[in-house]
């Protein structure tokens, strides 16, 4: 790599939460946000020369990012069943008219430390299913649950994360005020 | 259809996993009740960051013997080339990509014997050259001069003394060429064989003297019994009886002579004489070592008894503070009287203190490996991780590691080895340097004194070493758990310089 394309890479990984949280925005397809930050990293690097690195690189990688989103998002569901694309598109329209802004980059950071609080059950359960790799029927089956159970669980698990990054921001947004 | 509960439903978009129906039902209820488009939004940025805090090295299953679900979907595959081109050109960072071995796989040994005692050891150029400790793999000995002992797996003990030719076939089997020995064959070792030129001798559970040089053998039990295979012929030799295998009709009588051998029978004591010289020369170079100007940090180990202190003994830089002892306890180094400090548990380690910057480096270390437990066991560590940090390591599949992270915490580089850490190195003391050369543009690594490898470094820039730890790793931050890194094994020397040391240097450290 010359000088320039480690400068723009390294600008790339300065920024690539912010890359996240505009993926997550504009295809909110589970998964695909890894693989669209990746492909901005592609795209961003191969046409480096292109770039002044000197200025605010983030309106352009929310551009790149929004394109190659909705590119993915278009490969991703294509092969779906109709009612499967009906349902996507509903999910992306409601993503993009969401007036929230990205903010997976603060979150992100904070969901660290909420992880660490959570109940020691809760932490199993994201531990088997988040970083295992275990299926929910498989849980299901070893807890001597109900799959449905083990759906339910998670999603309590993951409202309790979320308030508590946002407690947490609460609180640092007062410290700073 | 059933009644599924709107968190199932999201939680079956998450997994990819949602039937027709249920994608049918779901988007009905997000028509009839917006507001579950804000819940089903807040799930998916949720279910994303967690999969993204996913630890890089895979964490043990919570609970054995459940399988990992299958993430890809056929939908996912095409992001998979993708996937892989970025993890190269993401400068590396899945870093730390670990291959699990496949469940049931064992590590396997060639290994036949073990040398466990040395005497003004000098082997020839042209042979391996192990040190006491050292597992034998079947292959020729060629020692100069020296005395060394052998103790095969089978049981059978050989004491050998130089100039000899000795071949080690299996557990149970040697041949001799030419040299001198003794040999010492408990019952469980009956039918060890020791081949020679003129006639092979099997052991009945004995004790007995070889001599082969060019003119002959000869061949003297001192106690039990052996037979002397000579052509077709076989001949016992009993306690207090030697044979010649000089003549070509089969071996001529002799009177057994033990004091022919008696330079073979105090190793003992000679062993421990030996060790008690190098331990007193490496004192007095000891003393020398301390005066480089560009050695930072040197730690021999040799502190009042209990200390948790490490003096840092460099004579031109006294303003680098000493090292603090946590957990760690003492144990014997290389020689009996020199201290070691041992690193078992996760507490273990060495906090150090050291100057922010510098631009070359050589890091050495006197290590006893004892396992590699961990995906990282650590030499040497700089606090946290990022930033011009350095980790000096060993993997688990026995590479030794200088890990830079990259400037303003963007990718890294580790600068490996080979596989060089087979468990037959285990429980030897050895010397290991590594040279971070900002001149020659490259990081070189050594074993013993021997080069192991040498890499271009791709980007230069000062290292940063400020706050580490010898034989662990702290990440620096508070809340976050840590991941486990801790070096399983014993140091008794440690050194840190701020230039590039020359192979030569290198090689005069580790004699």
């Amino acid at each position: 790599m010359n000088t320039h394309e480690t400068q723009a890479a390294q600008l790339f990984l300065a920024h690539h939460d912010f890359v996240k949280g505009v993926a997550l925005k504009y295809a909110p397809w589970p998964g695909l946000m890894e693989d669209i930050t990746q492909q901005v990293f592609l795209e961003f690097l191969r046409k480096e020369s292109q770039w002044d690195l000197e200025k605010d690189v983030r309106p352009l990688l929310a551009t790149m990012t929004r394109h190659i989103a909705l590119r993915l998002w278009r490969d991703r569901t294509r092969e779906k069943p109709e009612v499967v694309q009906k349902l996507a598109d509903h999910i992306r329209m409601l993503a993009e008219e969401s007036e929230a802004l990205p903010r997976y980059e603060e979150e992100i950071s904070v969901l660290r430390t909420c992880l660490q609080k959570l109940p020691d059950k809760s932490r199993e359960l994201i531990q088997l299913y988040y970083y295992n790799d275990i299926g929910t029927p498989e849980i299901a089956d070893q807890l001597a649950m109900k799959a449905d159970t083990v759906c339910r669980a998670l999603s309590r698990v993951r409202d309790k994360l979320r308030d508590c990054i946002q407690r947490s921001l609460r609180v640092e947004g007062g410290a700073h005020a | 259809m059933p009644d599924t509960h709107i968190d199932t439903l999201i939680q079956h978009y998450l997994d990819g996993t949602l039937t027709e129906d249920e994608a049918a039902r779901l988007h009905q209820q997000l028509t009839l009740a917006p507001e579950l488009g804000a819940r089903l939004l807040d799930h998916v940025a949720m279910d994303a960051m967690l999969r993204a805090t996913k630890p890089v090295i895979p964490l043990p299953s919570a609970r054995p013997g459940m399988v990992p679900k299958r993430r890809f979907s056929a939908g996912t595959l095409s992001g998979v080339a993708a996937l892989a081109a970025c993890a190269t050109l993401l400068l590396n960072l899945a870093w730390m990509q670990w291959k699990t071995p496949p469940v049931g796989a064992e590590d396997t040994t060639a290994s036949i014997a073990v040398l466990t005692q040395a005497v003004n050891l000098q082997w020839e150029s042209d042979t391996m050259k192990p040190t006491p400790g050292s597992p034998l793999l079947p292959g020729w000995l060629r020692l100069k001069s020296g005395q060394v002992q052998i103790e095969f797996y089978q049981g059978a003990r050989v004491t050998l003394e130089g100039p000899a030719a000795f071949q080690l076939i299996s557990s149970g089997e040697a041949y001799c060429r030419h040299g001198k020995l003794s040999a010492h064959v408990p019952p469980q070792a009956r039918g060890f064989r020791i081949n020679t030129p003129r006639g092979n001798i099997v052991d009945l559970g004995t004790e007995f003297g070889l001599n082969v040089d060019a003119e002959g053998a000869e061949v003297h039990v001192f106690d039990g019994e052996v037979e002397l295979h000579q052509g077709t012929s076989m001949k016992p030799l009993k306690q207090g009886e030697a044979a010649s295998l000089v003549t070509p009709g089969g071996p001529s009588a002799l009177p057994a002579n033990a004091a022919a051998f008696a330079s073979l029978r105090d190793l003992d004591a000679r062993s421990a004489e030996s060790l008690r010289a190098d331990f007193e020369r490496w004192l007095t170079l000891s003393q020398a070592r301390n005066s480089d100007p560009d050695l930072l940090l040197r730690f021999d180990f040799q502190e009042a008894l209990g200390a948790r202190t490490l003096h840092n003994r460099s004579a031109h830089h006294r303003d680098v503070p000493d090292g603090s002892i946590v957990g760690s306890a003492w144990t014997e180094g290389r020689w009996p009287g020199k201290q070691a400090l041992e690193f078992r548990n996760v507490s273990d380690r060495v906090r150090l203190t050291l100057p922010e910057e510098t631009s070359a480096l050589t890091l050495t270390a006197w290590v006893r490996v004892a396992g590699l437990d961990r995906a990282f066991n650590s030499l040497f560590m700089g606090e946290g991780w990022g930033n011009r940090n350095v980790h000096w390591q060993i993997t688990r599949d026995g590479r030794l590691r200088l890990g830079v992270a990259g400037q303003l915490n963007a990718g890294h580089q580790d600068y490996d080895t080979p596989a060089i850490f087979t468990p037959e190195r285990f429980g030897q003391w050895l010397h290991l340097a590594t040279v971070f050369d900002p001149v020659a543009r490259e990081v070189r690594h050594y074993v013993n004194g021997e080069q192991q490898s040498r890499a271009a470094i791709k980007t230069l820039f000062p290292l940063r070493l400020s706050l580490a730890e010898l034989g662990n790793w702290n990440n620096g931050t508070r809340g976050d758990r840590t991941a486990i890194r801790h070096f399983s094994g014993a140091m008794d020397e440690f050194a840190l310089y701020r230039r590039a040391l020359a192979p030569e240097e290198i090689a005069r450290l580790a004699e």
